[in-house]
């Protein structure tokens, strides 16, 4: 058991329609640590970060962050979606996107004040796109998004950061630049839980892992967790198991549980 | 009477209720153009036409109940099942596995000729109230009641200043509404609104042009409007005035030519609009397209020129005869001719009595098109194993294409090499 721990997921459970994208997973992570959150195509990775953030609503379970209610701690939590999720040919701005980040302490309706331009700007200088402000973003190359989508997170000003897929499909310099960053945040004391795809960088990047494939396969510090049997269990033999499951599920409409 | 004459008789004092129709006209359009900007932006164009059809049954059902032709029994009436079309949409989408383009187009169908059959009941049931309601097809703002176009302007106005406040949420859950919702907002509530906006503007907007091009309302301004704007409020603001010239227009011209109806041509005045913004629009329209590559055109003109110039030149030849250049060049005379004297206006080269110069600033020009060709070449075949005889004409349309930022990086990735694979030298300043 982790001494206060930063995010509890407990008996977790998200169902797209009948289909389980997340089935009773348990864990909790430590603060001050990057955590990276694996496993294949499909496994409920981002479903996880979602359920943490309150975009999708767990069926059963639930998740705490700070051992508190979301919309108490909410102001804390930076989050990056996934970039491939948005339509970057809106009509908006580098600075724009950045903008959002302060929208949380705002709200709908007040005014961005120069201290929240500060931010924005200091928040673009640390990306190395401050230069870009005034750019429309569908002219950003997939390295750039993801630098934008970093500051926007950044200007939020959270301790606890949630980012989904911040390395797929950016450019070796974006890549080098992230973990650079990812380190100055850690050091400065923050929690970085980070989904992601590519087992050979999983080692160096990350502290702690959490290894899912819709249950939870394995959760705990790297050199314990990060071994054959457990990535054959994530990767291997279990993911066809569970997803005939989900399949019969979906197709004959049972429930998940029997009530 | 000539056009003129109608212009005039339009602005005139006695022509007051003329003129409040079409200000009102062009209000509701420009509500819509604004509203529509967010349907558009969030890729639910067929929501827009689902809405505008499902008003019908309960305009129909309305008149039915109240047994006169009353606005605002009508506005409820269609508010009312706008909104139940909406939910139904939703509702299926979430709870079955039809596909949204099925479930749109089977709830407008349904929706639509549900209201054709009660129209159609009405019509025979012998009210006499009854005639002039077949106008909510296509429209007829010219003949609205003066009462009508206020109430509806304001309503619309009311629109306009939701949507201004609203402004923040209303883009965010158009651009990237899981972070809205990860950030605290209530999307729900956020969603809910504009979709309420969305079917209240689409409500009195069918006033002027009827069910059947309410769409077109909504759609059109906004996607023309997108050609010319990259910031959204601008682009709100565009697609309204689109609307508010076009509705303005459409009246004008219904109350010119006899019997000529308003809805089609609002719809027409819009198409134009848009038509000439695809057309002229700065970065993304298609005569800038055209022009960028016209200019590109020239550039690769100038640099290959320039190039041979000053490889026929490398031979010992300081000047060139234009035959002599003719006769490596690929283009013909005129054409060649027209290149040396843009080159000469540039300051690149000098021509005298038929004979061609580089000069230095020409040589400079060529070195570099000539080092990124080879940088080219170099990079091809040292990172994909292409063969020595594959590289040059590859490396003849990208020369053109490197910037110097590319090129800095090709010269770091390369670690400034002196030879390209053929054994040339690369020639640096």
């Amino acid at each position: 058991m982790i001494e206060n721990p930063i995010i509890e997921a407990h008996n977790l459970t998200v169902l797209y329609g009948r289909k389980p994208a997340l089935w009773n997973v348990d864990f909790s992570l430590p603060r001050g640590k990057v955590i990276g959150i694996m496993g294949p195509n499909g496994s409920g990775k981002s479903t996880l970060l979602k359920a943490i953030m309150g975009v999708a609503t767990p069926t059963s379970g639930y998740t705490k962050v700070y051992d508190r209610e979301l919309d108490e701690v909410r102001e804390k939590i930076s989050y990056v979606p996934q970039r491939q999720d948005i339509d970057w040919d809106f009509p908006a701005s580098v600075w724009d996107v950045v903008s959002m980040g302060r929208f949380q302490k705002r709200g709908l309706f007040k005014k961005l004040t120069s201290e929240d331009k500060d931010i924005i700007a200091e928040s673009l200088e640390k990306v190395n796109m401050l230069g870009y402000s005034k750019r429309q973003i569908s002219q950003l190359s997939g390295g750039q998004q993801q630098r934008v989508f970093l500051a926007r997170a950044l200007a939020q000003q959270g301790d606890l950061f949630l980012m989904d897929e911040p390395f797929a499909g950016v450019d070796i310099s974006t890549e080098e630049m992230i973990i650079s960053l990812l380190k100055e945040m850690k050091d400065a004391g923050k929690t970085l839980v980070i989904v992601h795809h590519d087992l050979h960088t999983a080692q160096s990047y990350f502290d702690w892992l959490v290894l899912l494939n819709t249950r939870l396969v394995a959760a705990g510090p790297v050199s314990e967790v990060f071994n054959d049997q457990v990535l054959t269990d994530t990767y291997g033999g279990k993911l066809t198991t569970i997803s005939k499951i989900s399949q019969e599920l979906e197709n004959k409409e049972f429930p998940i549980r029997h009530k | 009477m000539n056009l003129w004459e109608h212009i005039t008789t339009f602005f005139s004092v006695e022509n007051y209720n003329l003129f409040v129709i079409s200000i009102g006209s062009g209000i509701l359009c420009f509500a819509a153009g604004v509203v529509g900007t967010f349907t558009y932006l969030r890729k639910r164009a067929l929501i827009g036409d689902v809405i505008s059809h499902s008003v019908l049954p309960g305009v129909a059902i309305a008149f039915m109940l109240a047994g006169v032709k009353n606005p605002v029994y009508f506005l409820i009436g269609a508010i009312l099942s706008g909104l139940l079309s909406i939910w139904i949409v939703d509702f299926v989408q979430a709870k079955s596995k039809l596909k949204p383009d099925t479930i749109l187009a089977l709830t407008l169908s349904v929706f639509f000729g549900v209201g054709i059959v009660l129209l159609t009941k009405i019509q025979h049931s012998g009210n006499a109230a009854q005639s002039g309601l077949d106008s909510f097809l296509f429209g007829k703002a010219a003949s609205m009641s003066l009462g009508d176009v206020k109430l509806f302007s304001i309503i619309a106005i009311v629109n306009i200043i939701f949507i201004t406040i609203f402004l923040r949420g209303f883009s965010m859950i158009s651009f990237d509404e899981n972070y809205a919702k990860g950030i605290g907002f209530n999307t729900t509530f956020i969603k809910s609104f504009l979709a309420l906006l969305t079917v209240v503007t689409v409500a009195i907007g069918v006033q002027a042009v009827g069910v059947v091009l309410m769409a077109a309302l909504l759609i059109t301004p906004a996607a023309g409007a997108r050609f010319l704007t990259n910031s959204i409020g601008r682009m709100l603001l565009i697609s309204g005035v689109f609307g508010f010239v076009s509705g303005w227009i459409g009246v004008f011209i219904s109350y010119s030519g006899n019997g000529m109806p308003t809805g089609p041509w609002i719809v027409v005045a819009l198409s134009l609009f848009t038509l000439i913004a695809i057309l002229f629009g700065r970065d993304r329209g298609v005569i800038a397209r055209w022009k960028l590559r016209k200019s590109n055109n020239i550039k690769i003109n100038n640099e290959n020129v320039l190039k041979d110039i000053y490889k026929l030149a490398d031979k010992g030849r300081n000047t060139l005869s234009i035959a002599q250049i003719i006769e490596k060049e690929k283009y013909r005379a005129p054409v060649l001719i027209s290149i040396l004297n843009r080159l000469e206006k540039n300051d690149f080269i000098d021509q005298i009595r038929g004979l061609v110069i580089l000069n230095e600033k020409g040589k400079i020009a060529a070195r570099e098109v000539i080092r990124k060709h080879r940088l080219w070449e170099l990079y091809l075949s040292k990172y994909f194993q292409l063969e020595a005889d594959h590289l040059h004409d590859d490396a003849e349309g990208i020369e053109h294409v490197i910037t110097p930022e590319i090129e800095k990086h090709l010269l770091k990735l390369l670690q400034y090499p002196e030879k390209d694979p053929h054994q040339s030298e690369i020639p640096y300043e």
